[in-house]
């Protein structure tokens, strides 16, 4: 797979240089060079698709085909029934409610704190603000890993929250709440960098004919600014969606002890024993197939936000 | 809400919408480093109290714990074949598709892997790599081959997860670059065409040069994260096949929630860090220095 | 900033109102999945409608167990109701996480279970009701063994890898297609740690010494325990890429060294248990092998810990019997096919088949080691796995392995004794 684009871009660069044809690229008729290209992206694509492809028919099998020896790839008898046993025997609806509910949360505040944030460092003079804004290149520089520990135990003692006292005893704090799964992730510092390169695109004028008309800053920010960066927010409300649809690590050391409050991906992680059985192995194939295919739809559907759309605004 | 501030100023209404990010600063950011800095001088089984050792836990992970140093060498195995497989095979999937037909179709398949949780990656990628009925070594079969030990060969281990992690990140990866591409202006390629110049010599002498700060962007920011990485490993092989794929931290993770060492993860955590920073810092010195 | 409060005020409100209810349900967390479970999590129903007392079934992953509730015991957010690997008893019980059972309740354990108490007794302290027992013994398809020859499961560990080595066939490639020995893989390294715990006893040495402060495992016992195990892949008798959970049920593989608890599986995957037998593990005339025990405990910060206790006796007790006199626990053990130490429901449920039936012997005639109740160990453990499975692998030479093991094991062990 890692070889294959490179090798194909030199194949064709040799034909080129072989048959001497210089000359704009989308004039040149099919070559050789170009359909070895072609070819080899096919394979690419191939395989960044087959895996998924696999999830799929192996959610079919049954234990006719799993316990056939050898054991059979292609199911004899496609078992569809077992996307309703996901449903029957797994608490599915709680971890796809819980995830669209934490994640739908997650990208909403997000966006807030991120627009208004990145608002206030695109378009204000103000002491401090040099310092604020390395803060927030800078904070993105500290890895997870390293926050993961002292959050958990800051969550834990939480005064006043979860039967905790004044002090953060007694309780639990807020451990087992959705706020622990949320406030972690309350503020993105790429998010805020994000937007305040989209703020300082604002032309002045329209900002000043505003002001002049003595409106205060907050509307001039959420009347007349927000609209202008809607891709802007399109853009992170995409990224955050997935991202945070996604997460497992932090969700899963919260959510250990409370089940109610699982996602999806800690869900199928956590009561992986279930599926040790050999003739279980195709609900777990199918519980990850429900699980990828919400969001599968949505790439499909607004897909435009997530890869063109990031070519043209430039988020990673 | 200081509302009627003329120009640029505007009184303290920068500060009102930078709350919800000094909050968020304070209680996430500021607290928790200082709390894990406290812990690293500690030793605390969360079920009691943290007793203060002054730096023990420093000590012994980096003279007595061999299982430390181990996870730091898979660590440096597994950030640094991501930026070197990595990194150059995004850049020329991007380049290849900014001129190939159906480009938007292409990145979007390539990016397929990056909307998956990893729990789904990781167990996707067992059910293909599984030694004896997986995919991958079914079509070798076909082919006559044997096949490999995916996942129970300790090296087979590290080189399919670094293969997964690759496959996974390549598209984001891919878009970066190609938002780069993009901006390059198209002049400069025709004007090398008239001039006969190949698709490589373009890459090489205009495409990367230009998108040069893309490519240092990308190549710090793959390793950084890639140092710190390990929810694909924890799901996949869980550190295993003996250790062989478990990173510093995964190791550590383990260290606080499965043995309740809180003391010394912590330690660990800022060793690691420390690490990072200073080869984030170098990075970024050698990258901009070779472009001057 | 307001609506950002609002929101995680809005957030945090409802759970937080409901830790405040009043009756609280009981939680109790175990390691069987719902399938399992169904028998027990009937009698919850029919405990809830008799006594008005909720217990909600959490189910918690086996290997993510242990983990889980130490995470939420620090948290505050642990379930009222352990059920305990008996190894993960020490490390609970050492942090105070464990309660004891009120006197009446102790009494009754002690008289009901014998011996088995201990795998819920730790430092001379009893901290629960024991609830599954398991031991291991080798497992034969009969079916392969005889297409290959042979209408006997070995008698000697020899014998073992001859009829290993005629059963296994290799695919086009060179893969093993038929295993005639599979290990079991399990993330807990138990598929080669018990057969190897079997194997050490059979020779006559404990794993431990001194009071846990010294490990055994460089003696000359431990290392030719491992090597046993290492050849049958060295010299190609098996792989250690086929899993015998899922090769043996396939009918994949000839022999494994497995506990009873797989007896459901075996027979779902085979379609009937005609052909299997169950034999000692071949290791001499001084066979042993390895038992190993759960117990249902109750948390010392439990608020309701009486009624944790009630629920746990009730289960375990008559009380919850049906028409056949086994209580729930019983009932629920002998359906998924695992062993109780519990003497009413043993002598209820009468004579075991003819799989069962060895495991029981084995038992009761005291051919089994309990696994020792150490600390940290499931990280010994998985040090155990990780030494054993280098030498398999032909990594390590076996007594350099266990040295290494040995010297490891010892570090851990200071600093608990």
């Amino acid at each position: 797979m890692t070889a294959a684009p490179d090798l194909g871009l030199s194949v064709a660069a040799d034909a080129r240089a072989a048959t001497g044809a210089p000359g704009p690229r989308r004039r040149t008729g099919p070559k050789v060079g170009a359909a070895v290209k072609y070819v080899l992206l096919t394979l690419g694509a191939l395989l960044m698709v087959l895996p998924f492809a696999d999830m799929f028919v192996g959610a079919l099998r049954g234990p006719a085909d799993v316990f056939a020896t050898p054991p059979r790839y292609f199911p004899a008898d496609p078992q569809w029934g077992v996307y309703g046993r996901v449903f029957d025997e797994l608490p599915m609806g709680r971890w796809i409610l819980n995830s669209v509910l934490v994640t739908t949360t997650i990208t909403l505040v997000q966006l807030v704190t991120s627009a208004m944030a990145g608002w206030a460092l695109a378009r204000y003079e103000f002491p401090g603000r040099a310092n604020v804004f390395r803060l927030v290149v800078g904070a993105q520089m500290f890895p997870f890993f390293l926050l993961i520990i002292p959050i958990f135990f800051l969550l834990r003692y939480a005064p006043l929250a979860g039967g905790n006292d004044l002090m953060g005893q007694g309780g639990s704090g807020l451990l087992g709440t959705y706020a622990a799964l949320v406030l972690p992730f309350a503020v993105t510092w790429y998010g805020v960098f994000l937007m305040r390169q989209f703020f300082t695109t604002i032309p002045e004028e329209l900002l000043e004919a505003a002001r002049l008309d003595g409106a205060s800053e907050w509307l001039i920010f959420r009347r007349i600014a927000l609209p202008l960066v809607k891709p802007a927010l399109a853009t992170l409300a995409v990224f955050a969606f997935v991202y945070h649809w996604n997460e497992f690590i932090w969700t899963m050391t919260i959510t250990r002890t409370a089940p109610e409050l699982q996602t999806l991906p800690v869900g199928i992680f956590l009561l992986e024993n279930t599926f040790n059985d050999l003739d279980q192995k195709s609900l777990q194939q199918a519980a990850l197939a429900v699980s990828v295919l919400p969001v599968l739809i949505l790439f499909a559907l607004a897909q435009r936000f997530f890869v063109s759309a990031s070519v043209e605004t430039g988020v990673k | 809400m200081a509302g009627r501030a003329l120009g640029r100023p505007g009184g303290n209404a920068p500060y009102w919408f930078l709350a919800p990010l000094f909050a968020f600063t304070g209680l996430f950011l500021v607290l928790p480093l200082g709390f894990s800095v406290y812990l690293a001088f500690t030793r605390w089984n969360p079920l009691g109290e943290p007793r203060w050792v002054g730096t023990r836990q420093f000590e012994y992970l980096l003279t007595r714990d061999d299982t430390f140093w181990a996870t730091l060498s898979n660590t440096f195995v597994f950030a640094g074949a991501l930026v070197v497989i990595g990194v150059p095979l995004a850049l020329g999937l991007a380049f290849v598709f900014s001129r190939a037909r159906g480009k938007a179709a292409w990145r979007a398949i390539y990016y397929l892997p990056q909307i998956t949780s990893f729990v789904a990656i990781a167990y996707i990628w067992q059910f293909v790599l599984d030694d004896r009925y997986g995919l991958a070594n079914r079509l070798l079969g076909l082919l006559g081959f044997r096949g490999f030990d995916w996942l129970t060969d300790p090296t087979m281990a590290m080189v399919s997860i670094v293969m997964v992690m690759v496959w996974y990140d390549v598209g984001k990866n891919m878009v970066v670059f190609s938002a780069a591409i993009e901006n390059v202006s198209k002049d400069l390629y025709e004007a090398a065409e008239l001039d006969g110049a190949s698709a490589w010599i373009q890459f090489s002498r205009i495409t990367v040069p230009i998108i040069r700060p893309a490519v240092v962007f990308v190549t710090v920011t793959s390793f950084i994260s890639g140092m710190g990485f390990f929810a694909l490993i924890l799901a996949m092989t869980g550190g295993g096949p003996r250790g062989a794929t478990e990173v510093t931290a995964l190791y550590l993770y383990e260290m606080a929630f499965q043995d309740l060492r809180m003391g010394r993860a912590s330690a660990g955590a800022l060793i690691l860090f420390a690490i990072i920073a200073v080869l984030t810092v170098l990075q970024f010195r050698l990258l901009r220095e070779r472009k001057a | 900033m307001s609506r950002l409060a609002t929101t995680a005020l809005a957030l945090v409100l409802p759970v937080a109102a409901l830790a405040d209810g009043h009756a609280a349900p009981l939680t109790m967390a175990m390691h069987y999945n719902q399938d399992q479970a169904a028998p027990l999590l009937e009698c919850l129903a029919d405990y809830e409608a008799e006594t008005g007392q909720a217990v909600e079934y959490q189910q918690v992953s086996y290997g993510e167990y242990l983990q889980t509730v130490l995470t939420g015991r620090i948290g505050g957010t642990q379930p009222d109701i352990y059920h305990l690997y008996s190894i993960w008893g020490a490390q609970m019980a050492d942090n105070g996480v464990l309660a004891e059972p009120p006197a009446a309740l102790a009494d009754f354990i002690r008289a009901e279970y014998g011996t088995t108490a201990d795998a819920a007794t730790i430092d001379g302290t009893l901290y629960g009701v024991p609830t599954e027992v398991s031991v291991y013994m080798l497992v034969s398809n009969m079916a392969l063994l005889r297409d290959a020859g042979y209408d006997a499961p070995p008698a000697t560990w020899d014998e073992l890898r001859e009829i290993a080595e005629a059963i296994t066939t290799r695919n086009d490639q060179g893969r093993v297609e038929t295993a005639g020995f599979a290990f079991a893989e399990s993330s807990s390294g138990a598929g080669v740690v018990h057969p190897f715990y079997a194997l050490l006893a059979s020779r006559g040495m404990d794993v431990y010494a001194d009071g846990f402060a010294e490990a055994n495992l460089d003696s000359p016992e431990a290392v030719a325990a491992a090597r046993d195990l290492a050849t049958l892949v060295d010299d190609g008798i098996t792989e250690k890429s086929v899993d015998a959970y899922d090769a043996f049920p396939a009918g994949g593989a000839g022999m494994m060294v497995m506990a009873n608890w797989y007896k459901s599986a075996i027979e779902d995957g085979l379609g009937s248990l005609d052909d299997v037998v169950v034999s000692p593990i071949p290791a001499g005339d001084d066979w042993k092998t390895l038992q190993y025990a759960f117990f249902m405990g109750v948390d010392s910060d439990s608020p309701n810990g009486d009624a944790a206790w009630e629920a746990v006796r009730w289960l375990n007790s008559a009380d919850s019997a049906d028409d056949s006199g086994v209580s729930c626990m019983g009932r629920m053990l002998s359906s998924i096919g695992a062993l109780t130490a519990n003497a009413s429901d043993n002598a209820a449920m009468g004579e075991a088949d003819a799989f069962t039936q060895p495991f029981l012997d084995a038992l009761a005639d005291g051919r089994t080691v309990s696994q020792p109740n150490v600390m940290q160990a499931a990280e010994i453990e998985g040090m155990m796995a990780d030494a054993i499975d280098s030498v398999i692998a032909g990594d390590a030479d076996a007594e350099a392995a266990m040295g290494d093991l040995d010297r490891a094991v010892e570090d851990v062990l200071f600093e608990f004794y």
